[in-house]
């Protein structure tokens, strides 16, 4: 043991002075705030100057209530959003008239135009024609606003009420509420929790890709240069293996405190929901026990790697059963309790990622906190005694990789 | 005192050493030689305990090598290689603790070596900055500055220059009057003749020659003769008089059947090839091992 932590103490404080290291503690927050925050930010941000649109109505029908509607959207209370351009004119067929007004798009003289007509079979179409299509805001007023219009002079036309005009504009929104406790109110609305368990998920994925790789790229080192077998003639495979294990864990606790700091200047300066942070120690358990199931599972297969190749293979297919939960991220925050998030809960290579995300959205029975956590361990301890066969072994491996069937003997004797 | 007892390796059908029994005794060296995939490392890995036998035992100072005696045991491995990127103090540390040394100890004895091996600037340069020849004797030091009882070196003198080697071979030679048990394991004839008093030759995993050196080559004895030439050399092919010969450039070492004087063959040769010097030997430990090897096959 005491040999052991030798190991443990050697890999923390080599890996730890290594510029890669250094670099990876700050780029990796700084990436994933790129992914995780920006979106939000450049979701939510208004457009701050007035958008220049016109309106070609080949039906002549709604040209000015249609402009009088889409004017009332203002850009901080006071400014216009938009600004109304007619594009149509008496003497020209349709076709050169949207020719032109595609022209003038394309030119930048708008920023797009509202097209109303309509089709063979006597119906409205309505396009909104620009050279971006990702402007769903745009897109949702013009919608919303024409919409008005109809049911307006439908109503005016039944001779309906004035008052029951603005009755039917003035639509009401449902708003999501998540209860912790009776009479407590969650802070988080969908999108905060589905951002705060993708930087969770996110933080582990990477942790263990980069711990991993680190790890066996230096045991690739020690293995090429017979550096193993002065190691192993000083201390026994399974103190080398915990010393691994242990030296890599610290590490990657260093990492998460170092982030932690940053995320909570982060919460400092609003850029992250506060509530990421609600239930850090259920996660903060499942983090380290997802950690270090995979980085024991990553010695174990990283000892019979013979070149870097194949360490990169390796990395990358046991990266893949990470990634796999983020693509039930969406459908595991819309329900939870549906069967396939439940039966990833159990499965000890998805069950940290699938926990932390549940976590976030909704409360866990205690015993299935306790039965996950039993997994987890058991499964842990499970691969760190496979994982030392195969590194006894796998170590003093040279050459090409064990086939399945030697490895299987490795696992009997 | 060493003692392997009837060793038997196995990788699947193929049979790497095939019991091999031998001792060697503090304060002489013991070469083990033999051809490239003989069994050397294998021997040596069984010995360290880094693989386990299929049978028999390896015993030092009547105790079987077990994890407990990993501190008494110091290795130089023939593949050489350190973490590049660390530090020579910092390696050495390392590797010195996991023999179980104090730090303050490892302090005393770090600089005590890099001075007697002649690198004392290099304490806080990278390995990687190192030339080959000063990385070897950082992993040197490593090999023997926990003080082992029992030492093997696994070609310790490859990738030095002479007066490198001279300096090992003083450094060798001042741990065997201190009474350590060393095994040296290596291809290079000419130093395992210089150092070795008593020899291992193996072949297949099989012992092929074993005892003191200088009972080998009486026992190999014959009539043995060295000469540096110029010309032509392949009538040596036709002449009675010749059992074997080898050639290493423009010398040739030959053994001459029994009743050959010496005297009378060199008064044939004369006449063939310009004879620039000639020896009446014993025969060499390279001519002992390649002779053993080729009468094994055959």
């Amino acid at each position: 043991m005491k040999k052991a932590i030798t190991v443990a103490k050697w890999e923390f404080f080599e890996k730890i002075k290594s510029k890669a290291f250094i670099i990876s503690l700050f780029l990796t927050p700084a990436i994933i705030i790129l992914f995780s925050v920006m979106p939000t930010l450049l979701a939510t941000k208004e457009s701050d100057s007035t958008k220049t649109v016109g309106i070609l109505d080949l039906t002549k029908e709604y040209f000015s209530d249609f402009k009088n509607e889409i004017e009332q959207y203002k850009i901080n209370g006071n400014i216009p959003a938009y600004a109304i351009l007619n594009n149509y004119k008496e003497d020209l067929s349709s076709d050169s008239l949207i020719k032109n007004a595609d022209k003038m798009v394309i030119e930048n003289k708008i920023d797009g135009y509202i097209l109303i007509r309509r089709d063979d079979k006597d119906s409205i179409r309505v396009e909104y024609r620009s050279q971006g299509i990702g402007n769903f805001r745009d897109v949702a007023r013009f919608e919303e606003a024409f919409n008005n219009l109809r049911i307006k002079r439908k109503l005016i036309e039944e001779n309906a009420n004035p008052a029951l005009v603005e009755f039917i504009k003035n639509k009401v929104n449902v708003n999501q509420i998540k209860i912790e406790k009776p009479g407590e109110e969650g802070k988080g609305g969908f999108e905060s929790v589905f951002f705060s368990s993708i930087i969770f998920i996110l933080l582990l994925m990477m942790m263990i890709i980069y711990s991993g790789q680190m790890l066996v790229r230096s045991m690739l080192e020690e293995k090429s240069n017979r550096l193993i077998e002065i190691l192993i003639s000083s201390c026994t495979p399974k103190d080398l293996l915990f010393g691994k294990v242990f030296g890599l864990s610290a590490l990657g606790l260093t990492q998460i405190f170092v982030w932690l700091l940053i995320g909570i200047s982060l919460i400092g300066a609003a850029l992250i929901p506060m509530n990421a942070f609600e239930n850090i120690y259920l996660i903060f358990a499942y983090f380290i026990l997802g950690f270090i199931f995979y980085t024991t599972l990553f010695v174990g297969i990283g000892s019979v790697v013979t070149t870097e190749q194949e360490a990169q293979q390796i990395t990358s297919y046991l990266s893949l059963l990470l990634v796999l939960p983020t693509v039930f991220v969406i459908s595991a925050l819309q329900n939870p309790d549906s069967t396939i998030i439940q039966v990833l809960s159990y499965i000890p290579f998805t069950l940290p990622s699938v926990m932390i995300l549940r976590v976030n959205v909704a409360p866990i029975p205690i015993l299935e906190i306790v039965i996950t956590f039993l997994i987890m361990i058991i499964s842990i301890i499970l691969v760190v005694n496979i994982s030392a066969k195969i590194f006894r072994f796998g170590i003093l491996y040279y050459g090409k990789m064990p086939s399945l069937n030697e490895i299987k003997s490795w696992l009997k004797e | 005192m060493l003692e392997v007892k009837n060793l038997v390796k196995t990788y699947g059908t193929i049979t790497a050493v095939n019991n091999l029994s031998f001792s060697v005794k503090p304060g002489k060296i013991f070469g083990m030689l033999g051809p490239n995939g003989a069994g050397k490392t294998t021997t040596i890995r069984t010995i360290l305990n880094i693989i386990k036998p299929n049978s028999g035992e390896v015993l030092l100072n009547q105790k079987p090598v077990t994890k407990d005696l990993f501190n008494s045991i110091g290795y130089l491995p023939e593949e050489r290689g350190l973490y590049k990127k660390s530090k020579v103090s910092d390696v050495i540390t390392y590797l010195a603790s996991l023999k179980g040394m104090h730090a303050n100890i490892i302090k005393n004895e770090l600089d005590k070596w890099l001075k007697k091996l002649e690198i004392p600037q290099y304490k806080d340069r990278k390995i990687e900055e190192l030339s080959k020849g000063n990385q070897q004797k950082i992993q040197f030091i490593s090999a023997v500055i926990h003080n082992p009882e029992l030492l093997i070196l696994d070609e310790p003198f490859s990738g030095f220059d002479p007066i490198n080697q001279q300096l090992v071979k003083d450094v060798i030679l001042d741990l065997l009057d201190n009474g350590k048990i060393i095994i040296l394991s290596t291809h290079q004839m000419d130093t395992a003749e210089k150092l070795c008093s008593e020899i291992l030759l193996i072949n297949e995993g099989k012992e092929v020659l074993s005892g003191e050196l200088s009972e080998i080559k009486k026992k190999f004895g014959g009539n043995h003769v060295m000469f540096a030439y110029e010309g032509d050399i392949k009538f040596l092919n036709e002449m009675d008089e010749v059992i074997s010969f080898d050639i290493y450039s423009n010398t040739a070492e030959v053994h001459l059947k029994d009743e050959v004087k010496p005297e009378l063959f060199l008064k044939k040769i004369i006449d063939k090839v310009i004879v620039k010097q000639f020896s009446i030997i014993e025969p060499t430990l390279n001519k002992i091992f390649i002779d053993s090897i080729k009468n094994q096959k055959s």
